[in-house]
């Protein structure tokens, strides 16, 4: 058994930045996690919010609109101007640009411009808001990115557009996915083959597209090696999971952890809670066949929404959170419409999560936050604020513990770890 | 308009269609085989794939429990590598009655079934997950099949003898010259362009929708009750052998394992259009009870499709049928409508009721019945022509199809080409082989073919791949691109959302997360 001043469940970008801020913060941390999280799936742009639900170009202003239930509605434009300003300064090895005053429109892997707030600078040149001519570069070997298609879309869209695809195969493999092109991007040898295979095809004003595999060890130095030598502008395009940039975010934040001296255990099963009173004392998690209980003086809840197994729904339609058993709001009982018949709806299931007051606690208890897709109120995908929901709330939880520790010191001497 | 001529004209390219056009082309007839939409489209690629082997029918109809018998057998013979040989067992769950065991014991011999009883602890070996309540068990020569490869073969066994397939071409008229049936007028529901089919004779094979082929000869009083079911595909085969209960045919009773899931069937409810047949929350609960019962914890397994299909229950007001209520009454046996005798009508037949399992007992008499009008002396060969495999034959030794070869083949090749679908386990390769040969850009004409997209991830990762092949290889524009890719994820949604709990709800946000979060499919121009 253990005690520790916080425990975050979850790493995904909102368990990772809250952990990451409360271990700043000074206090001792530790966090627990199925598994690695969001990052894995997701482009990692920072999508605050692009549909609302016309086209978002001024994200800030948008927030308030967003009505009461929203999680936005618990940290406030300012609270998602912090978190994103932290966002930024722990970025450096993997500089993020943008804002809340515009959105910028990045194209997706199948054409679609899509509005992100904050993006990775290695995707940042990929902003159409004014047009541009695009070359897109593919690799018949990576099945998971499509240049023609991309570009024929981009074309059709009115941006003028060609593609060239190249029949480099990194280690002689047929089947190679982006991690494996990645780490062939790490290697020189194979940045200067790509960059030869392109010099002489290049138009004069193009600026390139490239599948979001531009390395692995290192965030940008394929990405700026290919800019300088080809000098133009490159960006990168996010494709199908795993997600490369979500990788490279996910290396920094877990180092950030790990030297403002957080824990963190994997493969650790938070499944129910010890309460006293309106607090939770600790959590019992699961690590292969033990069982072990962890005491906290906080507990961060960032275990994401039904993708990531944070929230359940069983087939008699009852749905439940977890990981500490908390309430589902906005779920549909037995007998009520629960999906619309077209895909593209607004389904009435769409927002259920956990609901929580303006300092991110569910009613009824203390000391816990909760913080990501677990919150109730929101449809990241149709609204394209996945990221953005995340990683400001995953600040405000962090930003709330510390300002409640710094008001009142705990009484309660902290134990030593058993 | 383009003006076809031919013997023999086919409505409709299910089970029985197909069948029909394989019949009619073996005996030396000059086929066309039109069908609204792509073949198995309707009834046929919507069953629950159980090659009957008459057990679920010999107590209370032994007629079309002794045809099962039979074409069970015939089956097994000339398309093997459709059919998996997992055998089935009829057990008696703790709700039901043990009596009718016995009755089904007689039904058996009577009907010449080699149906035996077995010890309830053998078949509880047999099929570890099943009740251990169950009260009887008994073995019989159930089996599953593919409902598409089967219509694909016959298929493509008539075009070689010279047939015409014309998938997409719906009657929109029958020809009706003096007392008889001369042709149809087919509208290319792809490009919109009319054609015309001068007929010798025409066979309505059509199913659920022959009712609506009949009135356009003019013709009154038949009517077909589409009988609603629906059934529910389980990830991963929750049973090897074909479980069904051992009662009076009732809902949910059926589990067969096809392919890389197990699907359970079904219910039997009226329906009022065999195009408007929306699968409900009750019925997904009851299938779902239903499950329990044959396999305890069925609850807990991953739902991954539900749909619906509209059985082709025949009601003739000449025949005084009546108004029969409860469609599971109706008789499953089929019977081949004579409209000389009836509507004084010619060179026109209709084929009511009928299953999958006797398909060609069904085309057989059809084609007599037509041979016998027209006066030729042309016997019937099907029973013993073995219909030619297709490429993608997946046999063992003995013939039959088995749940290994897919990936035995794909792991002899893993390291040559990319693996398109990991959940179907289809390359490249194929996927482009597949593309040429149906000359479709439909995907989901792909994933009736191929399996493409109906695995665990339901297209999440293979779509987007797919539609990118498609495009690279210039059989899609950016525009047709986009509308299959939205017209696949629209058909997908129609089959998942009833079921989406559990680890399919969970897997649906993840596909989300990629069609909305990542690639934002909604917004492509």
């Amino acid at each position: 058994m253990s005690h520790h001043d916080a425990i975050v469940v979850g790493v995904g970008l909102a368990g990772l930045t809250a952990a990451a801020r409360l271990a700043e913060g000074g206090a001792r941390v530790l966090v627990l996690a199925k598994g690695v999280g969001a990052t894995h799936l997701g482009p990692c742009t920072i999508d605050v919010i692009g549909y609302a639900p016309e086209r978002v170009e001024r994200p800030g202003e948008a927030l308030a609109g967003l009505g009461d239930g929203h999680p936005y509605a618990a940290v406030g434009r300012d609270g998602v101007q912090a978190a994103l300003d932290w966002f930024k300064g722990v970025m450096a090895p993997y500089p993020y640009v943008g804002g809340l005053e515009e959105n910028l429109l990045l194209p997706t892997a199948v054409g679609a411009l899509k509005p992100s707030a904050a993006v990775p600078g290695t995707m940042a040149a990929g902003d159409l808001r004014e047009g541009g001519e695009v070359c897109v570069v593919g690799f018949r070997a990576l099945k998971d990115f499509h240049a023609t298609l991309l570009a024929d879309n981009l074309a059709r869209a009115g941006i003028p557009a060609r593609a060239v695809e190249l029949d480099l195969v990194p280690e002689g493999r047929a089947d190679v996915n982006s991690l494996g092109f990645a780490r062939a991007f790490d290697a020189p040898a194979f940045r200067s083959e790509v960059a030869a295979h392109l010099t002489a095809r290049l138009g004069r004003d193009e600026r390139l597209a490239f599948p979001a595999v531009l390395g692995i060890a290192g965030p940008t130095a394929a990405w700026s090696e290919l800019r300088d030598r080809l000098a133009r502008p490159v960006f990168e395009v996010p494709t199908l999971p795993p997600s490369v940039p979500g990788m490279r975010v996910f290396a920094i934040l877990r180092e950030r952890l790990r030297r403002a001296g957080a824990r963190v255990i994997l493969n650790a099963v938070v499944h129910d809670a010890e309460r006293s009173g309106g607090r939770v004392t600790g959590v019992q998690a699961r690590v292969g066949l033990r069982d072990v209980r962890h005491g906290a003086d906080w507990v961060v809840l960032a275990t994401g929404g039904f993708a990531s197994g944070g929230l359940e729904l069983d087939s008699r339609w009852r749905a439940r959170e977890v990981a500490l058993g908390l309430p589902v709001s906005g779920a549909p009982g037995p007998g009520e419409e629960r999906f619309r018949a077209g895909y593209f709806d607004d389904h009435p299931m769409g927002r259920a999560g956990v609901r929580v007051g303006r300092d991110l606690r569910p009613e009824g208890l203390d000391n816990v936050l909760v913080a990501g897709a677990t919150l109730a109120g929101a449809q990241p995908w149709r609204e394209k604020s996945g990221d953005g929901i995340s990683l400001s709330t995953g600040h405000r939880a962090a930003e709330l513990i510390l300002g409640q520790r710094a008001a009142a010191p705990p009484t309660e001497p902290a134990k030593a770890e058993a | 308009m383009a003006t076809l001529e031919t013997d023999v004209l086919v409505v409709g390219g299910g089970a029985t269609g197909a069948g029909v056009a394989w019949d009619a082309a073996l005996r030396g007839y000059d086929v066309v085989l039109a069908d609204r939409a792509d073949l198995a489209e309707g009834t046929s690629g919507r069953f629950h794939g159980l090659l009957h082997s008459g057990g679920r029918y010999v107590v209370k109809d032994p007629v079309a429990a002794e045809e099962c018998v039979t074409e069970n057998a015939v089956l097994r013979r000339i398309v093997p590598d459709c059919i998996e040989d997992t055998g089935g067992l009829f057990v008696t769950t703790p709700d039901d009655d043990p009596a009718y065991g016995d009755r089904f014991l007689e039904g058996c011999r009577a009907t010449n079934l080699p149906g035996e009883e077995i010890d309830v602890a053998e078949a509880l070996r047999m099929e570890p997950r099943l009740n251990p309540g169950i009260r009887r068990a008994f073995t019989v020569p159930d089996a599953s099949i593919d409902a598409w490869k089967t219509v694909w073969a016959l298929a493509r066994g008539a075009a070689s003898r010279g047939a015409r397939i014309l998938t997409h071409h719906k009657v929109v008229d029958l020809h009706v010259a003096g007392e008889a049936v001369t042709g149809a007028r087919l509208r290319n529901e792809l490009t919109g362009e009319e054609l015309d089919v001068q007929a010798g004779f025409t066979l309505n094979a059509s199913g659920a929708w022959a009712a609506q082929i009949v009135k356009m000869a003019g013709i009154g009083g038949v009517g077909v009750i589409p009988g609603k079911g629906i059934m529910i595909a389980m990830n991963h085969r929750l049973v090897n052998t074909v479980v069904n209960r051992c009662t009076m045919p009732a809902d949910g009773d059926i589990l067969v394992p096809i392919r890389t899931v197990s699907v359970i069937g079904t219910t039997d409810i009226r329906a009022a259009d065999p195009d408007e047949i929306p699968v409900t929350q009750d019925e997904v609960d009851q299938m779902l009870d239903d499950g329990e019962r044959l396999v305890p914890s069925f609850r807990d397994a991953r739902a991954l499709r539900v749909w619906a299909g509209v059985r082709p229950l025949f009601q003739d007001e000449k025949a005084g049928d009546g108004e029969a209520v409860d469609t599971r009454d109706v008789t499953r046996a089929h019977a081949v409508v004579d409209h000389v005798a009836r509507d004084d009508i010619g060179r026109f037949l209709t084929m009511s009721g009928g299953k999958l399992t006797t398909l060609r007992l069904m085309a057989q008499d059809i084609v007599d019945a037509m041979c016998r009008q027209l006066g030729h002396d042309r016997p019937c060969t099907t029973a013993t022509t073995p219909v030619p495999a297709g490429g993608d034959s997946h046999a063992n030794g003995n013939g039959y199809y088995h749940l290994g070869s897919r990936l035995r083949r794909r792991e002899a090749t893993l390291q040559d080409e990319q693996l398109i679908c990991e959940c179907e386990l289809i390359g490249r390769s194929r996927l482009e082989e597949t593309m040429r040969r149906r000359g479709t850009t439909n995907l989901d004409d792909i994933r009736r073919s191929l399996r493409l997209g109906m695995g665990p991830c339901q297209g999440g990762f293979c779509i987007y791949r797919a539609t990118g092949i498609l495009h690279g290889v210039g059989r899609l524009d950016g525009d047709e691109a986009s509308s299959s890719l939205r017209g696949f994820l629209q058909e997908r949604w129609k089959g998942v959302w009833p079921i989406l709990y559990g680890d399919q709800l969970r897997q649906a946000r993840l596909d989300d997360w990629i069609f909305q979060g990542l690639l934002d499919v909604e917004h492509m121009p």
